[in-house]
């Protein structure tokens, strides 16, 4: 599960910046809790783009652990420059549509992005 | 769900009977001409079927010829809630609340402007901020902020861009009442304020059109439109102070659902009775973010304007401005009865039979995809009698964005504009794919729809001439 997550913010991270022009510089750290898995995902997905879209920081990493349904995440990454970023696409939120985890082998998550 | 269980009532009008999914209130229709079946995808008639369950709902859950899947709610969805027993879902508007569309006619004609294209685009471009994360010039104040929620676009007229006149070419003259800039979340209002004045990315756009065909020539004269008279049209909404607070209701309504004891077929309606304390608030937030959107038009209209007086010494008049994803507190013929309801319009335009300005029914706008022809109609009777006074938005996604990526290249449809004589600019060439004309449905195809069906008449078709891709 926690992979699962750290998998999750890579693909919102990658749609909003070419991650391999972000450095490693600055550390944050979330930390929430929420009614259910679904739930904490979309809430860690949407903690995520407000710091992107208000702090205007990027995340290329994250180590994310997960007890029951609280989430800790230490994340690594920096402010965006538009000088030296190369921004993808603009989300405008997260979206409930067909969010779902499931477990078969591995955990699998759909999760849909209002682009 | 599939096509099989529609029946068809009309040449335009299919029915999803009630029944068709468990907790139907109210039958289905969805207006489609044989060509437009094709595109119809059994996501959105689901999805037109789940919005018929939502309580308070009334005469049917409609989608417009444009319609496909969206959140929640289909794009091109319409449907009416009773003001005192029905709810107010936030997917019902999605999350850019009053995304719309606002026409400006110039004085200049389509010979002079052909020749200066590339100067004339180059000073809207550098003139209006766009593109990915764009922020606009002010610096507003919290206070002023909320003064922006508050008044809407004559926030924007009494500071100096634009004049009175402008507010009546606007829907609800540009501010929809009971707005409540407290019931904004901080970080709404964090999102907004640096972004006031801007015309954003996606399918957000500013196109230079001139008037190819006048399809109906009273009409036309009271909006002012000639043939080869040249117009700006502008397509934006309220940014990141409309996705947050959509973002932020869709959250405390997920909880608020279960308290009202209201079972929804999907997440994304989660709705809440419009009388409740969440309700309210969420209404005061929403007109906040409406007014936003006016506010953020008409300022970027006013920079349209300087350009047009600068660069050829000529003037634009604000022909109209429309929303197309919003609720409504309105009043409508319900069977024998007149009543209050909210319309949510996601992806569908207001198109009433009175405006004052002119004096017959509202001028509609209706943008078609980047490189096709966009359309001036106006509102009619039958659309007050049949779908709570809606219309279609625009020619409705066929193509995913991702899809459209994949299937097209930048260069390939920025030649394909070239032979078209359409000029374009924007600061991320990756991103043309998108608004590619093969990733929407025929606009022509869906005007002809609407104009037969009767719920609005066209009045005129607009071709582009550059356009400037947000």
């Amino acid at each position: 599960m926690n992979q699962l997550f750290e998998n999750a913010a890579e693909a919102l991270e990658s749609t909003l910046v070419m991650l391999e022009s972000v450095a490693l510089r600055d550390t944050t750290t979330i930390e929430m809790t929420s009614d259910s898995c679904e739930d904490l995902l979309y809430d860690w997905l949407a903690e995520l783009l407000v710091t992107f879209e208000v702090n205007r920081s990027a995340v290329k990493k994250c180590i994310v652990k997960i007890a029951g349904l609280s989430l800790n995440a230490e994340c690594w990454g920096e402010r965006i420059d538009p000088n030296k970023h190369i921004l993808n696409t603009e989300v405008k939120a997260m979206t409930y549509h067909n969010l779902q985890i499931k477990k078969n082998n591995v955990y699998h998550a759909e999760v849909t992005l209002d682009v | 769900m599939t096509l099989a269980e529609l029946v068809r009532e009309d040449e335009y009008i299919w029915e999803v009977p009630e029944g068709t999914a468990p907790g139907m209130r109210v039958p289905g229709r969805i207006f489609l001409s044989d060509a437009l079946m094709k595109y119809l995808e059994p996501g959105a008639i689901q999805q037109v079927a789940n919005v018929a369950t939502l309580p308070g709902i009334q005469r049917w859950s409609l989608a417009m010829p444009d319609v496909h899947t969206g959140y929640g709610f289909p794009i091109g969805g319409v449907a009416a809630f009773d003001a005192t027993e029905g709810v107010l879902s936030p997917g019902g508007v999605g999350f850019d609340i009053n995304c719309g569309t606002r026409l400006l006619a110039t004085t200049l004609f389509k010979e002079e402007v052909e020749q200066r294209i590339d100067e004339f685009l180059a000073a809207l471009f550098q003139a209006i901020p766009s593109g990915l994360g764009s922020k606009g010039p002010l610096r507003l104040s919290e206070t002023e902020l909320d003064n922006v929620f508050s008044s809407g676009a004559k926030w924007a007229v009494n500071h100096g861009y634009g004049d009175a006149k402008d507010l009546t070419h606007c829907e609800s003259d540009g501010c929809l009442d009971g707005a409540d800039p407290s019931k904004v979340s901080p970080l709404a209002k964090k999102r907004g304020k640096p972004q006031l004045g801007s015309l954003g990315s996606g399918n957000h756009f500013l196109e230079i059109q001139y008037v190819d065909q006048i399809c109906e020539r009273h009409a036309a004269n009271l909006f002012g439109l000639k043939e080869e008279q040249v117009c700006i049209m502008l397509h934006s909404g309220s940014r990141g102070a409309g996705h947050q607070i959509c973002t932020d209701y869709l959250k405390v309504f997920q909880g608020a659902s279960r308290k009202y004891d209201i079972k929804l077929p999907d997440k994304q309606l989660a709705c809440v009775p419009a009388e409740s304390p969440e309700g309210r608030n969420y209404f005061g937030a929403m007109a906040a973010a409406a007014n936003y959107a006016w506010t953020n038009r008409q300022m970027m209209s006013f920079w349209v304007r300087n350009v047009v007086e600068q660069k050829f010494g000529a003037t634009a008049t604000l022909v109209y401005d429309v929303a197309h994803n919003i609720a409504k507190l309105e009043r409508h013929s319900v069977g024998e009865a007149r009543k209050e309801v909210y319309v949510h319009r996601k992806g569908a335009t207001r198109a009433f039979d009175k405006d004052s300005s002119y004096g017959i029914g509202q001028p509609v706008l209706i943008p078609g995809s980047m490189g096709t022809a966009s359309y001036v109609l106006h509102g009619t009777k039958k659309a007050m009698a049949t779908t709570f006074g809606s219309t279609c938005h625009g020619a409705g996604r066929v193509l995913s964005r991702k899809a459209a990526k994949r299937s097209l290249t930048w260069k390939t449809v920025i030649e394909n504009l070239r032979q078209k004589h359409i000029t374009i600019k924007t600061d991320d060439l990756s991103a043309v794919p998108e608004e590619a004309p093969e990733a929407y449905k025929p606009i022509d195809e869906v005007i002809e729809v609407v104009s037969k069906l009767g719920i609005s008449k066209a009045v005129a078709r607009l071709a582009p001439i550059g356009v400037i891709k947000g």
